[in-house]
């Protein structure tokens, strides 16, 4: 059932990039917001890597758009992405994280996370709660997405 | 009104795990409202959407009371804000809605809710959808994901009213 869940979201958010202009799906069409449909598929492709990769597998942390100095890498420099590896790159991340679930033995496995202002205490959020986390990240970010995607060409729905 | 955001904890066993993240949302929307005057509450503030903060705490009063009450309860119950010749009342109507008895349902109702949630055995207790048996378990999970994306809207309705943003 989470997993349904999940895959509705990804799948909406596809639903919602189609059929629009690379220069549309860069549009930060809800100001002040900075936000773009664009960035929010990059941002997902990185969300996606984070929790199952590197909290739930354990692998090393090496991000897809690297951030520098100024900030988190997938929600900059989007005039000079390239649209359809961008796209690319978060299918492969949604792929890559439905196998490590797939393999998983329970939903009570758990990742590990150590976060930087508390790096002796990791945490060890079960792929339940992963799985739950997921689900509301992708829907809230649907709902930026819902806006985003009416204000461009006026398209609603679920 | 105050409304503390608790982020659900990561090792929680799954039936508290559920709820909690309900009730995360369900405090992030109020959080959204805080410090806004009716008149803010009732903006339409990203147009062509209708939707409204206000309207939001509105339909998300009769998405509880549809899933808590209509659904797992198996009640006979009529929509607060809509009805057949008004689909869309929680929404359309917020220039004469009511903001603080509008709240003040939507608090009822999220305290039904979880006396509906707490009075069931299991996530495996079921009510019933369109004809078809849901359990507690589903439920719960749409709710979910039906109020993060509400929150999702109602995060650029606020930022579009006075810019802030975060949760």
């Amino acid at each position: 059932m989470l997993r349904a869940w999940l895959d509705y979201h990804r799948a909406t958010l596809a639903w919602k990039c189609e059929g629009l202009s690379d220069d549309q799906l860069r549009e930060a069409a809800v100001p002040p917001s900075t936000l773009t449909l664009l960035g929010l598929v990059r941002h997902l492709a990185e969300v996606e890597r984070w929790w199952f990769r590197v909290v739930f597998a354990r692998e090393p942390d090496v991000e897809i758009f690297p951030s520098d100095g100024a900030g988190d890498g997938e929600w900059r420099h989007l005039d000079i992405a390239n649209v359809a590896a961008d796209f690319a790159a978060w299918g492969k991340e949604c792929d890559a994280a439905r196998a490590i679930e797939a393999a998983a033995a329970s939903l009570d496995d758990t990742g590990r996370w150590a976060s930087d202002s508390n790096p002796d205490q990791p945490l060890e959020p079960s792929l339940r709660w992963i799985l739950t986390h997921m689900i509301e990240e992708y829907a809230r970010h649907n709902g930026h997405v819902d806006l985003l995607r009416e204000r461009i060409d006026g398209q609603t729905g679920d | 009104m105050t409304s503390e955001l608790v982020w659900p904890s990561h090792d929680a066993p799954e039936r508290e795990m559920l709820v909690a993240f309900v009730e995360f949302h369900r405090a992030t929307l109020l959080q959204k409202c805080e410090g806004l005057t009716d008149a803010q509450l009732r903006q339409r503030s990203v147009p062509p959407s209708s939707m409204s903060l206000i309207g939001l705490v509105r339909h998300c009063t009769e998405v509880e009371r549809n899933w808590f009450q209509r659904v797992l309860q198996r009640q006979q119950i009529d929509g607060i804000y809509y009805s057949d010749d008004d689909p869309d009342g929680e929404f359309d109507n917020v220039e004469t809605a009511n903001v603080e008895e509008d709240f003040a349902i939507f608090r009822e109702t999220c305290a039904e809710s979880r006396r509906a949630t707490n009075a069931a055995e299991s996530l495996d207790v079921t009510g019933v959808r369109r004809g078809k048996d849901v359990s507690l378990r589903w439920i719960l999970t749409h709710v979910i994901e039906e109020y993060a994306r509400h929150n999702g809207h109602a995060d650029f309705l606020r930022e579009c009213i006075d810019g802030r943003t975060g949760n």
